[in-house]
């Protein structure tokens, strides 16, 4: 996992890549969820507020709902995790990102969100 | 306080990832709930269900008493055979469901769920008066390790035991020098025996099968897989798809409930009604007719009326589908091969119903 990224306490990460950011759910949830078989991504345009439900990935055993982490609007979804759940499990497989969204949340929005590495530090 | 087996340490040191399950911490699983899956259909897994129940049912009046409490017929059970039973209320409600096994005249072992052991308990102390037989939770004092899979038979000769049991049947055995009984059953439609063997045993008895189960692909495997597999072989959970408000009619288990038993039981009267005339409900297999998971607790719907509930439902990691056990109004216009609607998050999604079970049970296939 890129150690830019800022991460939820539900466990999901933003990073930012030039004017867009990346949304995913850590390696953390990752390794968790176990068995990945089913993601839903929502419609490219749709808009999202910080905290918002904006998909769903469904391991063997439950479904869980992912929340955005700040507000913006979704301009790609990840079609191949989409087509291909089981490649969020793959270690090999970098392309983890579930949405790119183009946000302009303010300061107030990122200031609950852990660096990386204080993230992790709390999940141990 | 939650539990542990005598395996627990097991689990851990070989990485399980473990939950809370019915007041016990048990393994979920130890690699890939999908591939521990396959490991069962394609090779042999081994399983700790230490978390079940074990009740001693004996006395001079031990089978009027049985035969008084669940719709089997008890009567018809021979020696070292098993039967597949259902503890049922006075209103054919389901508190628990059992395989009974006879050890020897009046002597019989019963099996129970981990969740309901103490509700059985009291269930058949209130049922004893007039019945000479003693009850004797045994729980505490054995452990029960499941081998499961195709290769089970060769691995079991492997290790002396050239005649297994037949199935739903238990013997004594003996494994590495441990006095062990070995039954013919398990909980994933596939061959294979569950060990039942004192608990100091347990550990020991675990690590020497999975020495000698290596040339076989033994792997261990957790309550993950074991949810999985009994849901593709449509064996059901009690508490998902079996409760007090459910008989066996109802459930699909007809064919376990003899027609003409003579001897009364708890809830006979219901029972046979609903053996003529059917029950309030039914136990219907589906499978999903796009990508979407139908979960416990999801509405099942047909023309834009609810008709019933998801108690059982995931992936098919062999049919590569995602299928479900759902309780729907019995209707005379629904059949195998209806399509109706699961509501997932706020949206209808087609499914058809289906036979059960999901996929081939091999299980019977070699006696």
């Amino acid at each position: 996992m890129n150690e830019n990224a800022l991460c939820t306490k539900t466990h999901e990460y933003v990073l930012e890549q030039g004017k867009q950011y990346e949304v995913g759910i850590t390696d953390y949830a990752i390794e968790q969820l176990g068995d990945i078989v089913f993601i839903e991504l929502p419609e490219v345009d749709s808009e999202f507020a910080k905290d918002e439900v904006f998909a769903t990935i469904e391991s063997v055993k439950a479904a869980s709902e992912i929340y955005m982490p700040i507000s913006g609007k979704v301009v790609e979804i990840n079609e191949q995790l989409v087509n291909s759940p089981e490649l969020l499990n793959d270690e090999s497989f970098e392309e983890k990102w579930l949405v790119k969204i183009e946000s302009s949340a303010d300061q107030v929005e990122f200031a609950d969100l852990l660096d990386y590495s204080d993230y992790k530090e709390e999940m141990e | 306080m939650t539990k542990q087996t005598f395996l627990h340490d097991t689990h851990v040191k070989l990485g399980a990832k473990m939950v809370d399950f019915a007041g016990w911490h048990m393994p979920v699983q130890y690699s890939s709930i999908i591939e521990e899956h396959k490991t069962v259909r394609n090779a042999v897994g081994i399983f700790d269900v230490s978390h079940m129940g074990e009740i001693i049912v004996s006395g001079e009046d031990s089978l009027p008493f049985l035969n008084k409490i669940v719709p089997q017929d008890i009567s018809k059970l021979i020696d070292k055979k098993a039967v597949y039973c259902q503890l049922t209320n006075k209103n054919g409600g389901i508190i628990d469901d059992l395989i009974i096994y006879k050890l020897e005249e009046k002597k019989y072992l019963i099996i129970a769920n981990a969740s309901r052991i103490d509700e059985d308990l009291n269930w058949m102390v209130r049922n004893k008066a007039g019945f000479e037989v003693s009850i004797v939770n045994e729980s505490h004092n054995y452990s029960l390790l499941a081998v499961q899979g195709p290769k089970t038979k060769a691995l079991m000769q492997s290790l002396g035991v050239q005649e297994l049991p037949e199935f739903f049947h238990i013997k004594r055995g003996e494994l590495f020098n441990i006095n062990v009984w070995i039954s013919r059953t398990g909980y994933t439609g596939e061959d294979g025996v569950e060990i039942l063997v004192r608990n100091e045993f347990s550990e020991y008895l675990w690590d020497k099968l999975m020495e000698s189960g290596q040339e076989y692909g033994i792997k261990p495997i957790g309550l993950g897989a074991r949810d999985t597999l009994r849901l593709e072989a449509a064996l059901h959970l009690y508490g998902n798809d079996l409760d007090e408000d459910t008989t066996p009619i109802e459930a699909g288990l007809s064919w376990s409930v003899p027609k003409n038993k003579i001897d009364d039981y708890n809830g006979k009267q219901v029972i046979e009604e609903q053996l003529k005339n059917g029950g309030r409900k039914k136990l219907i297999g589906l499978k999903m007719l796009d990508r979407n998971i139908a979960r416990h607790g999801y509405d099942v719907y047909y023309n834009n009326e609810k008709i019933g509930i998801v108690t059982s439902g995931g992936i098919s990691p062999i049919r590569g589908d995602n299928i479900a056990l759902a309780y729907i109004k019995p209707l005379d216009n629904l059949a195998v091969g209806s399509t109706i609607q699961i509501l997932i998050r706020d949206k209808l999604h087609n499914a058809e119903i289906v036979k059960k079970p999901f996929v081939e049970k091999r299980n019977k296939e070699n006696k």
